[in-house]
């Protein structure tokens, strides 16, 4: 899914279901090598954890409200509050156990 | 009816160069601090939006909003959808692949402006070779295109790295939406004959390109840059591990001390295998750093072994053909053999033979190249693609040419075993990694192996290029050693048809997967 500054309360803060947000950048090479993990994940959660990206220069409100400075940043999001935050590139594996220890 | 999605129809203004990002762009590298621009950056008029330079009247607008497929400026064509006459600029057109890829394109529809000093030329007239397909001059070959295909092509003389200034205007004046980077001394054992040519081939590639991003980046920042590298960046590492595209996937990791880390991202360790390699690994640095600070967009080409002879356009009249070098300094090893074959010269191996290498036929890398300068980059994206097409160990490559040359020819070819003036494994594994082109650009490979050297041995017993090739027959045993030493390789035994042993073969066998 496609988060903007604009749908980003919506979707991520009011989600009823926890959120991982992937902050990424165009000109990030990790960020784009993470891009089919991510697309992957969030077919394979769907309904469980909603799995989102974000560019980082595009939507630049969200990106100053959460103080990211590096890419691919990965958040994940519970009940509109930030609970779990990693930085730099992740595995499949890596991100797997960070979705499947989110109490939902 | 629906139509059947193209590889790029998603993509959208974002990837497209004909797109101004509006707004405030900061340039920044991971790690960097961003708290001084959030105090700036905190309104509407800091968005990325776009403005396209073919619909100006669309305003500002975002940039994800319209894709390929939705927009009239790009049309459908074989290999995806294509900016409507696109502007590409072909840097060393005058080259085996810069002229086929330019009627390659003008046949696209595109819109072909090139420049080349034709140092190819000289550098074959210094060694005292030539192409054995005769080409003509530039003049001439301008003209045909314009005569057999309808293709107008807009040249330049000049050097990209000696007449900067005359590069930038011409860049200037055509406003390029793709640029096609083949500008550069491809021959690794040229680089290897001396300090002179190790200094010309590392000056003309490394410095040259080097001047080509900074160019680009004060007139053309949104135009993709499309950049000749090799598979010989990689080298062969003897643990076998996969030669990835260029970086590593997200699911390598480093283990180490009972932790890990995702190496997704990080480029790969880069083993070339000759000064020439060497120029084409600094290149490859040079452009990530451009696409990191200047948001440029580059795909480095990571190209196998190229050979062959034929597209529709180069055979389309004589004058019209691409340069085809057999030499020891540029003729590439399938070329060669297939020279060999016509003119009666054992093929040549060097050492084992058992070296194992990608390849790729003319007509499928220019297939390729469409379907890149297709989809660019996203801005400030460095991606790389590894063209080719198969795999095979120079012996094998060897005893097909003499099949076919032998069969269909009635030729009495024959292989031998050179003593290698390259210092190189003979023996290695080998896992290449070419999943991009055919997964995300659609690629499939048209010719076979077969097929093409089938091709070659058409056009190359021709008698006036077999007598061209005649005439240099004494240029193809390699003079140049890696080590410094200059003369001719001395033939260690000369292989009878099918002569591999069987351990050799099991060994290839576990190479192969």
């Amino acid at each position: 899914m496609r988060l903007t500054d604009a749908n980003f309360d919506e979707e991520v803060l009011h989600s009823k279901i926890p959120v991982l947000v992937d902050f990424w950048a165009s000109w990030c090479i990790p960020s784009q090598m993470m891009k089919p993990i991510i697309d992957n994940l969030s077919k394979e959660y769907e309904g469980k954890v909603k799995v989102g990206k974000i560019n980082v220069d595009q939507n630049p409100k969200t990106r100053n409200r959460y103080n990211i400075n590096g890419c691919p940043t990965v958040i994940v999001f519970n009940r509109g509050k930030e609970v779990i935050r990693k930085i730099g590139a992740q595995s499949d594996d890596q991100l797997r156990m960070l979705l499947d220890s989110i109490d939902g | 009816m629906e139509q059947i999605k193209l590889h790029n129809s998603d993509l959208t203004c974002w990837n497209c160069p004909a797109i101004d990002l509006a707004g405030k762009v900061d340039f920044r590298a991971c790690g960097q601090s961003t708290t001084e621009l959030a105090k700036l950056s905190d309104d509407s008029e800091t968005y990325i939006m776009a403005e396209c330079h073919r619909r100006p009247e669309l305003g500002l607008f975002d940039p994800m909003g319209i894709t390929f497929e939705e927009c009239p400026e790009w049309r459908r064509t074989p290999y995806g959808y294509m900016l409507k006459d696109m502007r590409v600029m072909i840097l060393g057109i005058d080259g085996y692949l810069g002229w086929t890829l330019a009627l390659w394109l003008g046949k696209l529809g595109c819109n072909v402006n090139g420049v080349d000093n034709f140092s190819r030329r000289d550098w074959l007239k210094e060694r005292g070779a030539h192409t054995v397909v005769p080409i003509s001059r530039m003049t001439e070959r301008l003209s045909t295109a314009k005569e057999i295909l309808d293709i107008n092509i807009n040249f330049r003389q000049l050097d990209i790295l000696d007449d900067r200034e005359r590069l930038k205007e011409f860049i200037d004046e055509v406003k390029p939406e793709a640029v096609v980077h083949y500008g550069e001394c491809p021959s690794a054992p040229y680089s290897m004959i001396d300090v002179e040519h190790a200094i010309g081939v590392q000056k003309n590639n490394v410095l040259g390109t080097l001047g080509v991003l900074f160019s680009m980046r004060n007139i053309v920042p949104e135009t993709s840059l499309i950049k000749l590298g090799t598979m010989g960046e990689y080298g062969t590492p003897l643990t076998g591990r996969p030669l990835f595209e260029g970086m590593f996937p997200a699911d390598a990791v480093l283990k180490w001390d009972n932790r890990e880390w995702s190496l997704g991202g990080e480029l790969t360790p880069r083993d070339p295998v000759s000064f020439y390699h060497v120029s084409k690994v600094q290149d490859t640095y040079n452009i990530v750093e451009a696409c990191k600070y200047w948001w440029l967009r580059s795909y480095d080409v990571m190209q196998g072994v190229i050979y062959g002879v034929y597209t529709d356009q180069v055979s389309a009249d004589p004058r019209l053909r691409t340069r085809l070098d057999i030499d020891e300094w540029f003729g590439t090893v399938i070329n060669r053999f297939v020279a060999q074959a016509v003119i009666g010269l054992p093929l040549t191996l060097y050492g084992a033979g058992e070296q194992i290498r990608g390849f790729i036929a003319l007509e499928d890398a220019m297939q390729c190249m469409a379907r890149l300068i297709a989809s660019p980059p996203e801005p400030g994206q460095y991606a790389v693609v590894n063209q080719m097409s198969g795999y095979y160990s120079l012996r094998e490559v060897a005893e097909t040419v003499a099949k076919i040359g032998r069969s269909e020819f009635n030729l009495p070819v024959k292989i031998q075993r050179l003593e290698n003036p390259r210092v190189e494994s003979e023996r290695h594994p080998f896992e290449p990694i070419y999943e991009n082109l055919p997964k995300r650009y659609g690629f499939k490979p048209r010719v076979t192996l077969e097929q093409e050297i089938y091709r070659m041995l058409e056009l190359l017993t021709q008698p006036e290029i077999k007598k061209r090739m005649e005439e240099k027959r004494h240029h193809i045993v390699p003079k140049t050693w890696w080590s410094g030493e200059k003369r001719l390789v001395e033939t260690i035994e000369i292989l009878e048809s099918g002569s591999q042993s069987t351990m050799e073969e099991e060994k290839s066998a576990t190479y192969r997967r």
